[in-house]
């Protein structure tokens, strides 16, 4: 009967000494691999020009309804290479489940999830991203 | 005379600001310890290593509403917080912390623990009925039966002490202690009383009375803000106490172990196996888990009162023949 008490004290003494898995968040952040699935980012090609085509195969495959897509056409291929983009282009946070299906479904590798995870702001209209917001910056 | 008014007035707000600070750090400490048990950290923000933590406890306690239940035992309900703290508080009169350095030295010190110390279930009793609720009340019931089966074990294993050094003063105790330390003469003891004094505490393994998973909070559970707080003082205030009365009764009070280091002044190394004393309690609640309330009262009279009062036969075989 003292030895299991003995033992159990043992390990607990060895874990106070040992070494800590804490992350002091707001001044270390956790290492994020590659294939994290964060903020989202539609991308532009290497001419400029927006990748997305308004195919509407991410508002299809949104598992949670997060992504609302509506096209327009762009007849001087100013801002495509295919004649079309997306007009409106919204990703709501408040709804996304960051399950990558998006990312997986487009096949222009237009929209990609990065590895961007610190998502709070403080409103909740603010969660609703429109296509400005997402656009690759360059 | 006036000389002696002043002097022991100065020793009580000494021996109660090193309380005090014991208690603030206590807490503290719990929570390093439990972190670190846990592989967290613990505290860390309020000063360096988190040492502020305590302050801002107080204060935040300080400003939080102070609700009273409407249809509490009002004189009840304001007594049992202050009941908590004061039995405590009352014990550090005959703690000597040196062979000089102590508020009294009664000659009843022993006894006078024993009596003082077993009012704070009354805080703990009296605080679950006033707060006319069911978990409080469950939680004042068996802190009450708990107390009563190991007061019993607590002050038969200090009967064992007491019978070898022939005194109840404190003081004399721990000079018996000089050559050799009482744990070694009295192990059975010891162990009876660490026990025994983890339970009349509530602290885990045996904390039944504000068991969190089936009582909500327990006995203070109608309870906030500085009363809230005054039942946490008087949980590690009685906690420090039992710490430095099983370090005079067992540890050898104010001397250094086997005579090593004596340039180190008692006080020192009577703080020193306080402390000690004090982290195992610690380690032992981040360690085990809550026993059943039969098995805990199992315990305390099927194991621990046979077991020490087979012990005061003995010694009393050995003190009658033994000399």
């Amino acid at each position: 009967m003292i030895g299991p008490l003995i033992k159990g004290l043992s390990i607990t003494i060895r874990h106070l000494f040992g070494p800590k898995v804490t992350i002091k968040y707001p001044y270390e952040k956790r290492k994020v691999y590659p294939r994290w699935r964060g903020k989202h980012v539609l991308k532009l090609g290497e001419d400029g020009r927006e990748r997305c085509c308004y195919c509407g195969l991410c508002e299809a495959v949104c598992p949670a309804n997060a992504i609302r897509i509506y096209g327009k056409e762009d007849p001087i291929f100013e801002k495509s290479d295919v004649g079309k983009i997306a007009e409106i282009y919204e990703i709501d946070y408040r709804r996304c489940i960051f399950c990558g299906y998006c990312q997986e479904a487009c096949p222009r590798d237009a929209i990609v999830l990065t590895t961007e995870y610190e998502l709070a702001v403080d409103s909740r209209s603010k969660l609703l991203r429109d296509k400005e917001d997402l656009t690759e910056k360059r | 005379m006036l000389e002696t008014v002043i002097l022991t007035i100065a020793k009580i707000i000494i021996f109660f600001a090193v309380l005090m600070f014991f208690v603030a750090y206590g807490t503290y400490a719990e929570r390093k310890v439990a972190g670190g048990i846990q592989d967290r950290i613990g505290p860390l923000h309020c000063g360096p290593f988190g040492l502020l933590q305590p302050l801002a406890d107080g204060l935040k306690l300080f400003f939080k509403e102070d609700i009273t239940v409407a249809k509490s035992d009002k004189p009840t309900y304001y007594i049992a917080p202050i009941l908590a703290v004061v039995p405590a508080i009352l014990v550090i009169a005959v703690i000597p912390v040196d062979e000089n350095i102590m508020i009294t030295d009664l000659n009843i010190a022993l006894l006078y623990f024993l009596a003082v110390s077993s009012l704070s279930v009354y805080a703990i009793m009296l605080g679950g009925w006033a707060g006319n609720s069911k978990y409080p009340l469950l939680g004042g019931l068996r802190s009450a039966s708990q107390f009563i089966s190991y007061e019993l074990v607590l002050g038969l294993s200090i009967v064992c002490v007491a019978m070898l050094v022939g005194s109840f003063s404190l003081r004399d105790v721990v000079l018996y202690q000089k050559d050799m330390w009482m744990v070694f003469k009295q192990p059975i003891a010891f162990i009876c009383y660490m026990i025994a004094a983890i339970a009349e505490l509530n602290r885990a393994p045996f904390d039944l009375p504000e068991a969190e998973s089936e009582l909500v909070g327990g006995y203070h559970t109608e309870y906030s803000s500085m009363k809230f707080a005054m039942f946490f003082l008087g949980e590690y205030a009685n906690m420090v106490v039992s710490s430095a009365i099983a370090t005079c009764l067992f540890l050898g009070g104010w001397y250094a172990p086997f005579s090593i280091l004596p340039f180190i002044p008692g006080f020192i190394w009577f703080l020193i196996k306080t402390f000690l004393i004090f982290f195992f309690m610690l380690w032992i609640r981040w360690t085990y888990p809550r026993v059943r309330f039969d098995q805990l009262m199992g315990m305390s009279w099927k194991v621990l009162m046979p077991v020490v009062l087979l012990n005061i036969l003995v010694t009393g075989f050995i003190v009658t023949f033994g000399r």
